[in-house]
């Protein structure tokens, strides 16, 4: 057998402790450089979970108390676990972002409900923005009864925690087929980031995705596009929303977008069905299409991070 | 000639690996799975690039052209299908993302090149 490294007859034994040697080293050489590029892009961000100064919080989304029907025959069950999971979570979250949807079907009584629900959190605060099925019959009246508080307009606002501006929006009024902000809206969001420094980092809020999903759903947002102009300048931005009830990346540019699981029962990947109707999962299946979202920023850091966890 | 091929694939090969730590480092580390893997991309890539340059038998090469092929397929299921719920459009974000696909075929192409060689000069080898 000669030392030919493709032999027909197979390796030697020296061959063999070669290329094992050869894979070993690639092996090592990329633990380190994977150690060393993690570093780099993240100094200290393996810390942040010790970190007391990091903002953290927590994104639930689409809990819709009052849904009956076999996809999740208990939707207020799954919420309560949803809310004691991030109970249980090793550092009391700075807030909770509910995404909206949170009744199925906006009578007072879920409202009364959810927010009972909601008032067992162990956070310093809890914000919400409105689904669609919180504004059924009232364009939004009951809800803006009970989480309306302080917002201006028919309920968006936005606040600063820990050097990261957090603006949360309503898209889900004057609906036609996609989500849609308007011109008041739009111009509160121009107005509200113009005083702001280019290197704050931004987190927008909102219950319908505002990029195009799948606009055949109505999984986007019409003038979304007007609302992220004014946010092009910004070295960080992260759009958070629900509505689509399966977890969702995207880039474009300086924004990312994550779009956010449910708590209650999960929706069609895009165009894998005639109509985003809700799908029932075999026996045991439904807990792992459901979850809760961590997002922890640590100044200094280019961006935030988004940890998605299933409901335990 | 042969050295000359195996040195470009590694240059093409760092330069993806590079493109794809840039990425990681600017924002994609947040995304769950894909940062992760453009982390395992840039190092695996770096690491093949450097063992390639020190002389590397073939089993390197094909990992050269797997992980040039296994990133080309990320690239083209992102712009599809979606890739763990990860998607994107076109050749954004530019330029990376041209820059890297370009890297990533040049690699292929050296290895395809380096393989056709040695394949033609064992049949050399053999007949003689």
């Amino acid at each position: 057998m000669t030392e030919d490294d493709h032999s027909p007859e197979g390796m030697t034994r020296r061959q063999l402790l070669r290329h094992t040697a050869w894979f070993g080293a690639a092996v090592v050489l990329t633990v380190a450089g994977g150690e060393v590029i993690s570093r780099v892009a993240g100094p200290g961000e393996a810390l942040a979970d010790d970190d007391p100064n990091a903002l953290r919080f927590v994104q639930v989304s689409d809990s819709h108390l009052g849904f009956k029907g076999s996809a999740n025959t208990a939707v207020e069950a799954s919420f309560s676990r949803a809310l004691g999971q991030i109970n249980a979570l090793g550092r009391r979250p700075d807030f909770v972002m509910h995404t909206g949807d949170l009744t199925h079907l906006s009578t007072a009584a879920q409202f009364d409900q959810v927010r009972q629900m909601m008032s067992t959190l162990d956070t310093g605060y809890t914000f919400t923005v409105p689904g669609e099925h919180d504004s059924i019959d009232d364009a939004g009246q009951k809800y803006r009864k009970i989480f309306g508080a302080g917002t201006a307009g028919d309920g968006w606002y936005s606040f600063d925690v820990k050097g990261v501006h957090f603006i949360a929006l309503v898209n889900t009024l004057n609906l036609e087929k996609l989500g849609h902000l308007g011109p008041d809206q739009l111009e509160f969001v121009r107005k509200d980031v113009a005083k702001l420094g280019s290197d704050t980092p931004i987190v927008v809020f909102s219950h319908i995705p505002l990029f195009a999903m799948y606009p055949a759903w109505g999984w986007g947002t019409d003038d979304a596009a007007q609302a992220l102009s004014y946010l092009r300048r910004f070295s960080s931005v992260t759009c958070l929303n629900g509505h689509v009830h399966q977890l969702f990346t995207k880039t474009e540019g300086n924004i990312t977008f994550h779009s956010a699981t449910t708590t209650a029962y999960p929706l069609p990947q895009p165009g894998t069905r005639p109509a985003p109707t809700p799908v029932t999962l075999p026996a045991g299946k439904l807990a792992d299409a459901l979850g809760i979202r961590e997002v922890t920023y640590r100044a200094g850091q280019p961006g935030l991070a988004v940890k998605d966890v299933k409901l335990a | 000639m042969t050295v000359f091929l195996r040195i470009a694939t590694a240059v093409c090969l760092a330069t993806s690996g590079y493109l794809h730590a840039q990425l990681y480092a600017h924002g994609y580390h947040t995304i769950p799975v894909i940062g992760p893997a453009f982390l395992v991309q840039a190092a695996a890539s770096f690491a093949v690039a450097l063992l390639l340059v020190l002389g590397g038998p073939w089993l390197l090469q094909l990992a050269a052209a797997g992980l040039a092929a296994g990133s080309l397929a990320g690239f083209v299921l992102s712009r599809t299908t979606g890739l763990f719920g990860f998607s994107e459009t076109g050749f954004q974000p530019a330029p990376q993302a041209l820059l890297s696909v370009l890297s990533e075929v040049a690699v292929l192409v050296f290895v395809g090149v380096i393989l056709v060689r040695r394949n033609r000069q064992r049949r050399i080898a053999t007949a003689v």
